[in-house]
């Protein structure tokens, strides 16, 4: 039997919300993505909550909210522990993300889902990967390998390969088999044949026009609003399809020599353009290429101008000009403020370049027809002043005094303990290591930490009996030699010159922008108004599809090149789904799963399989045929035992049965006719019929439309009356097969 | 298993057919025994590989390259290059350019970056004449286009040939390379460095054991000083040098251990005030260029430095100062400058020496590895006076101080690599013959409990070694639904990919492979105007199945021979057969259609059987001539003898065959039995089967 294979969908089917699988393949629980919405809303979490403590192994596919946004909640809430994979810029630009969902989300209410230290260790224990690295697993997972393969999309994404006994299990979701700018198409059509593909429905009904085309529409409207001395906004994600945008306004302002000032503002967008600068491998070819030949880093901007805070912007001097900004929602950040700002004057152009997420404000905004006007919540963090400063003041000082008061105390019990332990040691003067650094904690008062330390060593453990000062006894022991040494202690030590500058900037910390990093640490107290007001828009509401996700025609068609054995489809509309399914089984494969959400489906393949050794005696006198990258023999053999217990094919000892002949090969109707055209004979096509000199006719019957069925055994019928010509083509038509 | 033959040419076909497909060779082209022009070739199972292609920097002009004349460039499948420096990749565009390979190449990204920046610089640095240039910057440009990439860890596939490679330290973007043809793996380190450094990672530990390790062996049993020690009497010997007036000379390759070395110097000027009044020059256009590169893979380089470019580029020296040529130097005072060749050979680091040469306060440090053959390489040795560019003689007064800092593995690194990996054959390359014998032997002590091959070949010298490979298939599907039990039969479609083979139905032939089957069913109608039962009884005399359709399923009156052919009667003027093409319906259907020519053309009988009767004395001596043919072909010489026998002689043996009984008389048993097994088959063949009194 082949390995048993289940998956059960926690979020994100027959809908657009965040994506979360679970894929158990021989009792090894995968989780496939953690995603989480810009709503961080807790409740899409309900099913991921009752199987986080089962889950072995964690894969990441793409650097973005819905893709990885719940990794620090359920790392901290859920009791998710395993380890996590993903590629370097998934693992880093996920990161990014994160750290610019939860500043946007901080500055304009009280966040308290997660904080950056849980962002931090929740990221602590990724293993990055790079494409198609095998990576075998070890321990409860040994047999499998997991190996990353490029889907394009965002910079890293990644289809992920699950491979265990030869069967491949492949999940695929927004792949983009387009090669665009920044990224090279995915690969997923390289894979044939696979045991299990996961893949998503979201772009099902979509199609797309033409690359240049949209381009083109793009950048018309762009700057059709700053001729007409108006401001447009991009509402983006923090380091994903961003990046492909930047790419081409900068490349259209150098063509151009264009003077309008770009800005691209995150809270962390110059660590994502430094580090996107570093991740030229992962790019496109021709990026690859024009870095070879000139040292010119595409992201060594030279139109946009990276900022991290909107007072930054506001300094800008008015006139025309964009604005990158995340959040692509316009739930919060600065996307939100600037779009409230701006909505107000027609000069002005908001153009969305993916698809709101549903029930947000720009997924409002993308309806047609725009609405006239919309809420929006205004939501400011100001500091505390008067009354409630004090109120703050007081209740911070009784917090402290309370947690003060909680240290000493453990910090007694913690001494009687050690001065216990001590004692058995019989060494009075070694200070307790085992009490923690009080320091680093700033609630508890330094006073506390002073009386700690007064304490240490001079206080005499209760349980002695007679308490004295330490006094050691000078016991060196001498031979004929002199002292005895410990050599040890005269060796130089190694020490690591490196050491002082290996701690400096923590890796994490130390890469987060100083505005950032000001709003972290600012302590001030400080607390969060909101207002509600209405906006009219007024601006002009563009959509434009730069997902960089594969158009539903382009999906078919993979699908049916791929052809997997069994389909799961995921994240999409009920509509785009079932639509997708329907397709699939007609033209794809018999086997399509879309499962509800929690409920488990079991696509182990039906497969069965054994393995046998071959011997070098039936291998001598095999014939193989060639056939593109593979080769093909028909063998007769019969079943024997290798010593060490396995299966060996030997050679008949008796004459071979016959067997049904086989025709391999595959017939394509145009190409024959031209071959037949070069050996100079007649063909053209008529009527479905391909018709060879005057009489004959080949016709194929049953072709490979009815992929579905399972037998896509070519029926080729050829007719004619009784004369040469016949036994001519029906020789040209067998020399494009092999007889076996 | 593995024996070091005599030198032999690679280009002739091997004549050992029978256990050719097993027989992996390695032949170092370069570096074997020695340092420089590194270039391992390699082929198992049909399949070349190249490792490496450098040239010698001791030489010049053809003098440098690897034997390629050695191999057919054509057949090479892959060439893998481990890193930038010159000895393992500057032969490159000559090999791309001007030989017949037309494999494909791979190496990293920052390989890559590097490698055209480098060899541009040496083309224009390297003064001979233009007849011994190798190629120039047209070649190399154009070797870009056909230099593929590989990320570290990233598994491809060629051919059949599965390679991966690994952090190798070293140098920027150095790899070692692990090739998997059918199961057996070679792993060639390549250089590398087991010690992490200010800016490179260690080399890593690969997870599976190779078959059979490729491994350097510059340093032979050395050991290195920690590298904090290294870097204490480097930095003293450039302090107190300087601090005495006098001038320090780095001679060092402008790229990889430079880095190195530049950011240990501008660490220690920065913690020593004291210093800042005194340059630090850094000859080398080239690594301003580089540094591009070294900005933008920080991802191949250690944590530290990754952590280091939070904050600023460590790149980015503050302490030294660029120098364009010796015009450009204003050599007034105390000064220290890097410069390349690292050899000494020429340019400005010889310009320098030179210079400096003769006065006692001076310093020359050599930071890394020198080849044998180059001034470094003498001076090392101190002796009393060297010859100058200009041929004459000087003095050599000032200190001569050899600390090395070339990320090579040393004894220690090597021994705890090799016993990580546990290889059962170990190649040495890249040494000097006598450090390698040395390493050879005290590795073969320390592996003495092991079976462990321990091989140095010399250039050209091939190794050969057998490895069983095993073949084991999968049998999938249908034909898999029940394990077969010993001495049952298997029969199915045996389909090989690289070196995967599965056993299949064919109607599951589509399910697993790319490959699909197919059907073609025939339909031919012949003009017959006779009556269609005559054709029916016909055919019972030829087969022993035809049956008659039943009518409801065809309108017309059919009937189905040999179970194969579906005859029908579609009108009064045609019939029409029907098959599904395969050879023996289409045979069948070809009698059919010669039984029914012979009916419509209603020839008389007689003719036929009187003319049987004539031929039969004919058809006796065509068999007699066929028989004699025959045997020929099987025994060469075959001489008619005495009444009609025929007198066979075979390596001195005699045999004489009687035509007509079929006996065989010969002293020798083995060929007694041989003619007479052939004979008897001959005769089955020739003569006519008895007929049976039915």
């Amino acid at each position: 039997m082949g390995t048993s294979v289940q998956v059960t969908p926690l979020c994100g089917v027959y809908n657009e919300n965040p994506l979360s699988y679970l894929v158990s393949i021989d009792g090894f629980n995968f989780l496939v993505d953690c995603g989480w919405n810009d709503h961080f809303d807790p409740s899409f979490l309900q099913p991921l909550a009752r199987v986080a403590s089962t889950i072995d192994a964690v894969l990441l596919s793409h650097p973005d909210t819905l893709h990885l946004g719940a990794l620090p909640y359920a790392m901290k809430q859920l009791g998710l522990s395993a380890p996590v994979y993903s590629t370097e810029p998934v693992y880093r630009l996920g990161l990014l993300t994160m750290y610019d969902q939860y500043l946007s989300r901080k500055q304009v209410s009280e966040f308290d889902l997660f904080t950056l230290d849980d962002i931090d260790s929740a990221f602590q224990n990724v293993t990055r990967l790079t494409y198609s690295q095998n990576y075998h697993l070890f321990g409860k997972g040994e047999g499998i390998v997991i190996a990353p393969h490029v889907a394009g999309h965002l910079l890293g994404g990644t289809v992920w390969k699950i491979t265990k006994d030869g069967e491949d299990v492949i999940y695929a979701v927004d792949f983009n088999h387009r090669k665009e700018r920044l990224l090279n198409g995915t690969v997923l059509e390289s894979f044939v044949r696979p045991a299990v593909l996961i893949t998503d429905a979201y772009n099902a009904l979509n199609n797309q026009p033409s690359r240049r085309q949209r381009d083109q529409e793009f950048l018309d409207v762009i700057l059709k609003t700053l001729r007409g001395d108006g401001n447009v906004l991009l509402p983006v994600d923090t380091a994903g399809r961003v990046l492909e945008l930047m790419l081409i306004l900068e490349q259209y302002w150098t063509q151009h020599h264009l003077n309008y000032p770009i800005f691209f503002l995150t809270y962390v967008a110059s660590s994502t353009i430094d580090y996107v600068k570093s991740f030229l491998e992962w790019m496109s070819d021709s990026i690859a290429k024009s870095f070879e030949h000139t040292r010119d880093n595409a992201f060594l901007l030279k139109h946009v101008t990276l900022l991290i805070s909107k007072s930054e912007l506001e300094k800008v001097p008015d006139g025309p000009k964009i604005v990158l900004a995340s959040m692509a929602s316009l739930e919060a950040g600065f996307s939100h403020d600037i779009f409230v700002e701006w909505a107000t004057d027609a000069k002005n152009l908001v153009l969305f370049s993916e698809r709101g997420q549903f029930a947000t404000l720009a997924r409002m905004l993308q309806a047609d027809p725009p609405p006239k006007a919309v809420k929006v919540t205004m939501s400011k963090r100001v500091p505390l002043v008067g009354e409630e400063l004090a109120a703050y003041e007081e209740e911070q000082e009784r917090i402290k005094k309370e947690e003060a008061l909680k240290a000493s105390l453990s910090k007694e019990e913690e001494m009687k303990a050690s001065r216990g332990s001590d004692n058995k040691l019989g060494d009075p003067m070694v200070i307790d290591t085992t009490t923690p650094p009080a320091s680093s904690d700033v609630a508890v008062p330094h006073v506390g930490g002073l009386r700690d330390i007064l304490i240490d060593g001079f206080v005499p453990p209760s349980t002695s009996v007679a308490p004295m000062f330490p006094f050691y006894e000078n016991s060196s022991e001498w031979d004929d030699f002199g002292e005895v040494i410990n050599p040890e202690d005269y060796v130089i030590k190694d020490e690591d010159m490196d050491q002082a500058t290996m701690q400096v900037g923590d890796d994490l910390n130390g890469k987060l922008d100083e505005g950032a990093a000001s709003l972290i640490f600012d302590t001030t107290p400080s607390k969060v108004i909101s207002n509600e007001l209405t906006v009219q828009v007024k601006c002009m509401l563009v959509y434009m599809d730069f997902e960089g996700r594969s158009d539903g025609r382009s999906i078919k068609s993979i699908l049916s090149h791929v052809a997997p054995l069994k389909l799961v489809l995921v994240h999409g509309s009920a509509e785009a789904t079932e639509h997708l399914k329907q397709h699939c089984l007609k033209h794809v494969c018999p086997h399509v799963y879309a499962p509800q959400i929690g409920e488990t489906i079991d696509v182990t393949s039906d497969l069965c399989a054994y393995k046998v050794q071959l011997s070098e005696k039936l291998m001598s006198n095999v014939l193989f045929k060639k056939l593109g990258d593979y080769e093909v023999a028909w063998v007769d053999a019969e079943v024997g035992k290798t010593e060490s217990g396995s299966l060996s094919l030997l050679p008949l000892s008796t004459p071979p049965p016959s067997h049904d002949t086989v025709f391999v090969g595959d017939i394509k109707m145009a190409d024959f006719k031209q071959f037949l055209a070069s050996k100079g004979i007649q063909v053209e096509f008529s009527g479905g019929a391909l018709r060879c000199g005057e009489y004959v006719t080949l016709r194929k019957v049953g072709d490979a439309s009815q992929k579905g069925g399972g037998a896509i055994i070519q029926q080729i019928v050829m007719e004619g009356p009784l004369c040469d010509e016949y036994y001519k083509i029906r020789e040209y038509l067998y020399s494009q097969y092999y007889l076996l | 298993m593995a024996s070091t033959g005599p030198p032999q040419s690679l280009k002739r076909p091997d004549s050992s057919l029978t256990r050719e497909g097993d027989q992996l060779i390695i032949t170092p082209l370069g570096a074997g025994n020695e340092v420089g022009r590194s270039c391992v070739y390699m082929s198992y199972k049909g399949k070349t590989i190249l490792f490496d292609c450098g040239i010698h920097p001791a030489y010049s002009g053809m003098a440098a390259l690897p034997y390629f004349d050695e191999i057919d460039p054509s057949t090479i499948d892959v060439l893998l290059v481990t890193h930038f420096h010159l000895d393992h990749a500057a032969s490159l565009p000559y090999f791309l350019e001007k030989t017949t390979f037309k494999g494909r190449v791979f190496m990293t990204h920052a390989t890559k970056a590097i490698y055209k920046l480098l060899l541009s610089d040496y083309v224009k640095v390297s003064k001979v004449s233009v007849e011994d240039m190798l190629y120039d910057e047209q070649d190399i440009l154009r070797s870009m286009d056909k230099i593929e990439v590989i990320d570290f860890h990233q598994t491809l596939e060629v051919n059949g040939i599965r390679f991966w490679c690994y952090t190798a330290g070293h140098v920027l973007g150095a790899a070692m390379f692990m090739v998997d043809i059918a199961g057996v793996r070679v792993l060639y380190t390549g250089d590398y460095s087991r010690e992490e450094d200010r800016h490179l990672r260690a080399a890593e530990i690969p997870q599976f054991s190779p078959d059979i390790c490729i491994i350097e062996s510059t340093y032979g049993v050395q050991l290195h000083q920690p590298r904090h020690v290294r870097e204490k009497r480097f930095t003293d010997v450039i302090h107190s040098t300087i601090s005495q007036g006098g001038r320090v000379l780095i001679p060092a390759f402008a790229l990889g251990r430079a880095q190195e070395l530049l950011l240990i110097l501008d660490e220690y000027w920065s913690n020593h005030p004291e210093l800042h009044n005194i340059p630090i020059y850094y000859a080398s256009p080239l690594a301003k260029r580089c540094m591009a590169v070294y900005q933008t893979y920080i991802n191949s380089m250690n944590e530290r430095i990754r952590n280091q470019f939070a904050n600023s580029n460590p790149f980015d020296f503050k302490h030294i100062s660029p120098l364009k040529s010796i015009e450009n130097f204003n050599d007034v005072g105390p000064s220290v400058v890097m410069a390349s060749p690292s050899g000494l050979q020429s340019g400005l680091s010889r310009q320098l020496f030179d210079m400096w040469c003769s006065d006692k306060k001076n310093a020359c440090v050599i930071p890394g590895y020198v080849v044998e053959g180059t001034l470094a390489k003498t001076i090392i040795n101190e002796p009393k006076e060297v010859t100058l560019m200009n041929g004459l003689t000087a003095p050599l007064n000032m200190q001569v101080h050899y600390i090395s800092f070339s990320a090579h593995a040393d004894f220690a690194q090597t021994s705890t690599f090799l016993k990580e990996l546990m290889p059962p054959n170990i190649i040495l390359v890249h040494g000097e013959a006598n450090e390698m014998g040395r390493l050879k032997q005290k590795l073969i002590t320390q592996f003495s409990d092991r079976n462990t091959k321990i091989i140095s070949p010399k250039n050209c010298q091939s190794v050969e070694m057998y490895f069983n490979s095993e073949k084991m298939a999968k049998t999938i599907g249908r034909l898999a639904e029940k394990t077969p039990g010993v001495g049952e039969t298997v029969s199915g479609l045996l389909v090989k990919k690289g070196f995967t083979y599965q056993i299949m139905a064919p109607d599951d032939l589509h399910v697993f492979s790319q490959l699909s089957t197919a059907n073609v069913t025939q339909r031919i109608t012949i003009p017959y105007t006779g009556a269609f039962g005559v054709i029916k009884h016909r055919l019972k005399q030829i087969y022993e199945s035809v049956e008659s359709l039943p009518d409801e399923e065809s309108e017309v009156p059919a009937f189905r021979v040999h179970e194969r052919v579906t005859v029908k009667h579609e009108s009064e003027k045609h019939i029409s057969l029907h098959w599904t093409s395969d050879p023996i319906s289409d045979m069948v259907s070809d009698s059919i259609v010669a039984l029914v020519l012979n009916i419509s053309r209603e020839i008389p009988k007689v003719v036929v059987e009187s003319e049987a009767i004539k031929t039969e004395e004919e058809n006796g001596k065509k068999a007699e001539k066929v028989i004699h043919a025959l045997l020929v072909s099987l025994f060469g010489d075959v001489k008619l003898g005495e009444n009609g026998n025929l007198v066979i002689s075979v390596d001195g043996n005699v045999a004489h065959l009687d035509k007509q009984s079929g006996n065989v008389e010969s002293e020798n048993e083995g060929l007694k039995e041989r003619v007479r097994v052939a004979f008897q088959r001959i005769q089955n063949a020739v003569k006519p089967i008895p007929l049976s009194v039915s």
